[in-house]
């Protein structure tokens, strides 16, 4: 049941080091990942100071249920990522397919919430950009009185943050899919399981991030 | 044996973790519906500042982690709220500088007649 993956590269001590340095070069990445989203972080904070009435008016047009559910379900798919790491430390990889296959369904169903937010807003002319032209009337708001000035940038903010998370959840659903068969196939054991720790960083910072996305465009 | 000796997180631990958020989520939408004035804005991020915490810390096991990968995470946020920071002190106290439209301030040099 060996593979590739248990060898030892002969530039490191022991198997011990050469965990450590891959999980010291994922947190790297996962800082570039922070820089990544502090741009869009920075750009929200400069234009809501400028214009803090209208972002305040503008998040009423997000209805912040779908958000809780999407947060609810990433938190949960956090949580059975966390625990398929405590399984497969312990060698019983048939719960962490379980595991997975549940973190699989939880990140499926946020992107379907999302799927249904972005034609729901698309429906009534609230698009990115130029094309910001909001119309109609959906649970008793009148989406027509919302085209004010500077309403279009924080719908800007809110399609590229949320857009560029949701890719991000994409991605970690690919890694996810490769991550179960391999655990499937046998190739993890309590000796060596790297690509689950390292994948499992990576969706935590994915939920870290909706963390702060959710307040930030739905809430306040 | 060599991952053999990693700390296993108890699925007690992970447990109250993941109730915790969902607790502060509730929190955090509940306070949203309140009007608080200014403090509405602080303390929605106070509650998600902490939820990032317990994830990283606890899901992410950076509690029971060589304490190096903690300096990547805390270094790559301390860069992050100085690009913050710097950047709205320019955007909250740049003053009148940016308007260069004749007349809106009181220095104003007159418009170059090349008509």
């Amino acid at each position: 049941m060996s593979s590739t993956g248990t060898t030892l590269k002969h530039y490191f001590v022991n198997h011990e080091q050469q965990f450590d340095a891959a999980k010291l070069g994922m947190w790297l990445f996962l800082v570039t990942e922070i820089l990544l989203f502090s741009g869009m972080f920075v750009a929200y904070a400069v234009y809501r100071s400028w214009h803090p009435e209208v972002f305040a008016q503008a998040s009423e047009l997000l209805d912040w249920r779908l958000g809780a559910l999407n947060t609810v379900v990433l938190l949960a798919s956090s949580f059975t990522v966390a625990l398929s790491i405590h399984f497969v430390q312990k060698g019983e990889n048939d719960k962490v397919v379980v595991l997975l296959l549940m973190t699989l369904l939880c990140a499926a169903i946020f992107m379907v919430v999302k799927y249904f937010e972005y034609s729901g807003k698309f429906a009534h002319g609230v698009f990115p950009g130029a094309g910001f032209e909001p119309q109609g009337i959906i649970d008793g708001k009148d989406y027509s009185k919302y085209d004010i000035p500077f309403a279009p940038q924080f719908f800007s903010i809110y399609f590229v943050m949320t857009g560029i998370h949701g890719v991000h959840v994409l991605v970690g659903m690919g890694v996810f899919v490769w991550l179960v068969t391999r655990v499937a196939r046998g190739h993890f054991s309590p000796q060596w399981y790297t690509p689950v720790e390292l994948t499992g960083l990576y969706w935590h910072l994915v939920d870290i991030i909706w963390i702060f996305l959710f307040p930030l465009l739905y809430l306040i | 044996m060599a991952q053999g000796q990693h700390h296993i997180i108890p699925i007690r631990m992970l447990a109250i973790v993941f109730g915790l958020l969902l607790f502060l989520t509730l929190a955090t939408v509940i306070t949203a519906q309140i009007d608080l004035g200014l403090v509405n804005v602080p303390l929605a991020l106070a509650i998600a500042g902490s939820k990032a915490i317990l994830v990283a810390l606890v899901f992410m096991a950076l509690k029971y982690d060589n304490k190096v990968n903690l300096l990547v995470l805390v270094l790559g946020v301390v860069f992050a709220v100085v690009f913050l920071a710097l950047t709205l002190a320019d955007t909250e106290l740049r003053g009148t500088i940016g308007i260069t439209e004749p007349g809106t301030t009181e220095l104003t040099v007159e418009p170059a007649e090349s008509e």
